[in-house]
């Protein structure tokens, strides 16, 4: 029986090579063929002019207005490089992602692609993106923040450069606290920060029928490992082996499940949403939010009374916060790298990471570009600064990541709807670990 | 007869011709970018295949299908696929009906009835999606149908994230939002059903249900079996509302066949896995679809 | 005969008042986007346990001016047009023809051409996205406007419906045709397609609707702004932070507007076209 089946595959298969031509090719072909309408394949026009297309995600209005101005600049001052800027729209991160494996499946990325930090070792280790150590040299490195380096980094060779960082930190309402007759914890002093007992036994006294204690969840896909990692890390878990290996034993050891259950204690008890509005928060419908640094200006611009403080410390003081933000690498199928990167070495220069920076009130990767900043001295931003300086660690880098990031989110919003802790992470790990086995085993 | 012949001959030499031209465009594009793309799927489906590699495919002949079979996520698909199918086609097909008898009478005012009940069907499922992800939030004090519940004194229920009730919250959803088109079907189906057999019926005393079961129905049995068909087949589809709202979850509670095509081949790069999953798809839906044909015709 | 009378006017008392108390039911998730849209941010989920949150108290344009700042409200609306303008074309002239040769041509292959429309009807495209978008960048056709439209343009849905409506036109019309002195294909054109008009305002609606409604695929096969549809534009609100929901409840009804409109305009023609395909005999 097995022979016969095996037999017809094997015809059913030869009937298709024929039919599909040569497919291993596609990626040469789609290059040769597709003038035009390949990215990449415009590099060059007969006048000698370089083309470059970046492709990043659609962002806030502010950002938007950089890019056209900076592009405006730059295309002025260098007429042989001539720089495109293409917005992708996406409902999440995960879209943006599936945008490109698209286009990396026919060759049809562009020069410059915006990543997410942690995926920056998922397109590096399968050759999507190149080195950029010649047009980042270690001395510019320097400038830039310890986290923003490290997960820019894949086997010992810079793939990306990120303008700008991002922290989570714990937001709260003044009103509501005051009601419960909870102090302010502090901003400037994290031996005072909520720890993990705290955080909970506050939550369950802020929660109310009219709001909830916490809003913990910041979205169902990239945000959980994201926001809630650091938790993870704060128990002394490890999401894989250290190579980016392995995953069993790391991301299922005991302080994961310990982890994991903490948190759930919230989801549980109905101290915090699991499917919260998006601004739950500013709506006055939670006391606190684990928010990022990308909420200080909507809040700002409102009318509640809010606070914030560091990101929940572990009862035995370990302190840790998330990091990582988009970063920009140059990819396989751009013609000139090196007009991509000269571009990339002005882009991220420390004026324009500074005006990139404070259009979307985020920090910055760069220590210097905070001389041009103005408001990072205290309050909000101060906390966010100090956190990625002092406490900031990078998500896991493995080329799996894309894996381990789904399975970890799927098994997370499992467990916070009832599943057994040890029996998702398990499961995690086992998928993780087929992953590596299958596509990047040496 | 002779001439009878000839004549015949000759209409079918222009039939041939004539449906050769008429159809092959249509065809044309229809094998380009309809049959190419499957032929490349249930090839790729005999390789192994991450997505971002394609200078590093490898022939693994049957590999993809015996993991699929041995697979506990693919029969989850198939079960919920399968349950999304048996419930939302009949109490889709059902609340169609129901509002057709509401609306098939010639009225003044009833195009505005027909519009309520049909605009659901106009919007966008992307935009439903969204939209019902905050109307189903899970806490009173920002869904709205939570609220609601909370003010007649009911328990506010999660919708989404229990996995006992998320699957029937899109079913609940997407009938809602398609019967209006299956209503449109019933009232073009009530409107060809001759007044005299009404007539009739109320002659011989029958009530407003005895005419529902004994004129109304059997009346209709044709658009039944025609509406039913095509809910199966959009059915067995489904994908955007467990993509937008759900992301397959809690616990695979709302995963599909073609949710998982799509988790496996674009968030885990497992393209050719992908690729095997869509193929024993395609053999259920292609199956399926012709023995529904072959039943509604025979009948 | 009194009697009668008063059996009417409840039966009209019941009529209006069932309709118009399921009819408000029945659009209230899409009534409370409409209000919403109209909402200052904050008052959203202030006050959902009561009836009032169907009525915006503090009525505000904001959400949609913010819309109309953000995006080129015209240069999508033209987009996604030229988009289903194309796709349509194809779709109800190849598509027709097609319909028309199945049920009225005896051609060899029609039996087989039949099954494979119904077969293919059943096929979800997200199952077929990635080969589809390999075979474009082997043709050369990522990000062009012929990437984007030809695929779409046979809808194996649109054939059925046209097969169904051409198979219940009386035989002797055609016949008639014939005799005199009329080939199929000018039959087709000069006498059948001016009879069904009702079928093609029908096919029209749905795939308008449907391609209106599209997002996989433009999202996969075009990039940039100067290419971005409707359900493009929706998504921008949907995922750059901070997110509103004023706004996205303002860009949400603004993408289902035309929609609506030209359902208003079209159901006459639709109805009928849909009693002519639905149901045969």
């Amino acid at each position: 029986m097995k022979k016969v089946l095996t037999t017809l595959g094997v015809l059913a298969l030869g009937g298709m090579l024929a039919a599909c031509g040569n497919n291993a090719g596609a990626t040469k072909q789609a290059d040769a063929s597709s003038e035009g309408s390949s990215q990449a394949a415009e590099s060059k026009s007969a006048d000698g002019v370089t083309n470059v297309t970046i492709w990043s995600p659609t962002d806030t209005a502010a950002i938007e207005a950089w890019w056209v101005e900076k592009i405006d600049q730059w295309n002025k001052e260098n007429p042989d490089i001539q720089v495109k800027r293409e917005a992708i729209d996406r409902a999440d991160a995960y879209a943006y992602e599936n945008k490109i494996t698209t286009a990396t499946t026919s060759g049809n990325l562009p020069d410059i692609l915006y990543v997410d930090g942690p995926m920056v070792s998922y397109y590096a280790a399968n050759g999507i993106t190149v080195p950029l150590d010649s047009y980042f040299p270690a001395d510019d490195l320097k400038d830039f923040m310890p986290s923003t380096v490290q997960a820019d980094t894949y086997d010992g060779k810079l793939y990306a450069i990120a303008p700008t960082e991002s922290s989570v930190a714990l937001f709260y309402n003044k009103d509501y606290l005051d009601k419960a007759g909870i102090p302010y914890p502090s901003d400037t002093d994290i031996k005072q920060a909520w720890t993990w007992s705290q955080f909970l036994d506050n939550a369950k006294k802020l929660t109310t029928s009219d709001y909830v204690g916490t809003n913990i969840i910041m979205d169902k896909g990239e945000g959980i490992i994201y926001a809630l990692g650091s938790f993870f890390t704060e128990a002394g878990a490890q999401f894989v082996s250290d190579d980016g290996s392995k995953a069993d034993g790391y991301v299922n050891s005991d302080a994961s499940v310990k982890a994991a259950e903490y948190l759930n204690e919230f989801i549980k008890n109905g101290y915090a949403n699991l499917d919260p509005v998006k601004d739950e928060f500013l709506n006055g419908k939670a006391a606190t939010l684990l928010g990022g640094s990308w909420n200080i200006a909507d809040l700002e611009k409102s009318n509640l009374n809010w606070g914030v403080s560091y990101f929940p410390v572990a009862d035995d003081g370990k302190a840790v916060s998330p990091t990582g933000d988009w970063a920009a690498a140059i990819t396989k199928d751009s013609k000139n790298p090196d007009a991509a990167g000269k571009f990339l070495q002005w882009a991220m220069n420390s004026d324009n990471i500074a005006s990139y920076a404070s259009a979307v009130a985020k920090p910055a990767s760069r220590t210097s570009s905070y001389d041009k900043m103005e408001g990072w001295d205290s309050g909000a931003r101060a906390l966010m600064k100090w956190q990625l300086q002092n406490t900031g660690v990078s998500r896991p880098r493995t080329p799996s990541y894309s894996v381990l990031s789904t399975d970890f989110s799927t098994a997370m919003l499992n467990i916070f709807s009832g599943s057994d802790a040890k029996e998702e992470l398990d499961n995690v790990a086992k998928n993780f670990d087929e992953n590596y086995e299958m596509y990047y085993k040496k | 007869m002779e001439a009878k012949l000839s004549k015949k001959s000759k209409r079918e030499y222009g039939d041939n011709l004539a449906g050769f031209i008429m159809s092959s465009p249509a065809l044309i594009l229809l094998i380009a970018f309809l049959i190419i793309p499957i032929i490349y799927t249930v090839y790729y489906s005999f390789f192994t295949y991450q997505v971002v590699r394609p200078d590093n495919i490898k022939f693994n002949a049957l590999n993809n299908y015996a993991k699929l079979f041995k697979d506990a996520n693919f029969y989850v698909a198939l079960k919920n696929t399968i349950y999304f199918t048996v419930i939302v086609v009949p109490v889709q097909c059902i609340l169609a009906l129901v509002l057709a008898l509401m609306v098939s009478s010639k009225k003044k005012g009833v195009a505005v009835f027909r519009t309520l009940y049909y605009s659901p069907q106009i919007t966008s499922m992307v935009i439903i999606a969204v939209l019902w992800t905050i109307l189903y939030n899970s806490n009173a004090n920002t869904g709205l149908i939570n609220a609601f519940l909370k003010s007649i004194g009911l328990q506010p229920i999660d919708f989404l994230n229990n996995p006992k009730t998320a699957m029937n919250s899109i079913i609940f959803m997407s009938a809602w939002q398609g019967a209006g088109y299956q209503m449109m079907i019933f009232i073009a189906g009530l409107n060809a059903i001759p007044t005299e057999q009404y007539e009739a019926a109320s002659v011989d005393g029958a009530d407003w249900f005895a005419k529902l079961i004994y004129v109304t129905l059997p009346g209709l049995i044709n658009t039944i079996k025609y509406v039913l068909m095509i809910t199966l087949i959009q059915a067995m589809k489904l994908f955007t509302q467990p993509y937008i709202m759900t992301k397959g979850g809690p616990r695979n509670a709302t995963k599909t066949l073609v949710f998982y095509i799509y988790e496996q081949g674009f968030q885990k790069g497992n393209f050719g896995y992908a690729c095997s999953i869509a193929t024993v798809f395609f053999i259920i839906v292609v199956t399926l679809s012709i023995v529904v044909k072959r039943i509604s015709k025979t009948n | 005969m009194n009697n009668k009378k008063i059996n009417k006017v409840l039966g009209n008392v019941i009529f209006y008042l069932g309709n118009i108390v399921v009819g408000l039911i029945f659009v209230s998730p899409l009534l409370w986007m409409l209000a919403s849209s109209f909402k200052p941010e904050l008052e959203i989920f202030s006050n959902l346990n009561s009836l009032s949150t169907f009525v915006p108290a503090h009525f505000t344009l904001q959400n949609y001016v913010e819309v109309f700042q953000r995006l080129k409200v015209f240069t999508i609306l033209k987009n996604t047009l030229v988009y289903i303008g194309i796709v349509l074309f194809g779709d109800l002239l190849l598509g027709s023809m097609f319909g028309y040769a199945l049920a009225k041509l005896k051609y060899r292959f029609r039996g087989i051409s039949l099954t494979l429309v119904i077969a293919l009807m059943s096929m979800p495209v997200e199952a077929i996205i990635l080969p589809m978008y390999i075979e474009m960048a082997q043709i050369g056709w990522v990000n062009t406007m012929l990437g984007l439209t030809i695929p779409f343009m046979m809808n194996c849905f649109s054939i059925y419906m046209f097969y169904s409506y051409f198979i219940s036109i009386p035989d002797e019309l055609i016949e008639a045709a014939k005799v005199d002195g009329c080939g199929p294909i000018r039959t087709y054109f000069s006498i059948v397609m001016p009879i069904s008009k009702t079928v093609f305002a029908t096919v029209f609606i749905l795939d308008f609707v449907s391609r209106w409604n599209d997002f996989m695929w433009p999202f996969l096969i075009t990039t940039g702004e100067e290419k971005r549809t409707v359900q493009l534009a929706v998504q921008i609100f949907v995922g750059v932070s901070p997110i509103h929901y004023g706004v996205i409840m303002a860009v949400l009804t603004l993408a289902s507007i035309p929609m609506i409109i030209m359902y208003i305009f079209m159901q006459k023609f639709y109805v009928e076209g849909i009693a002519s395909t639905g149901i045969k005999g």
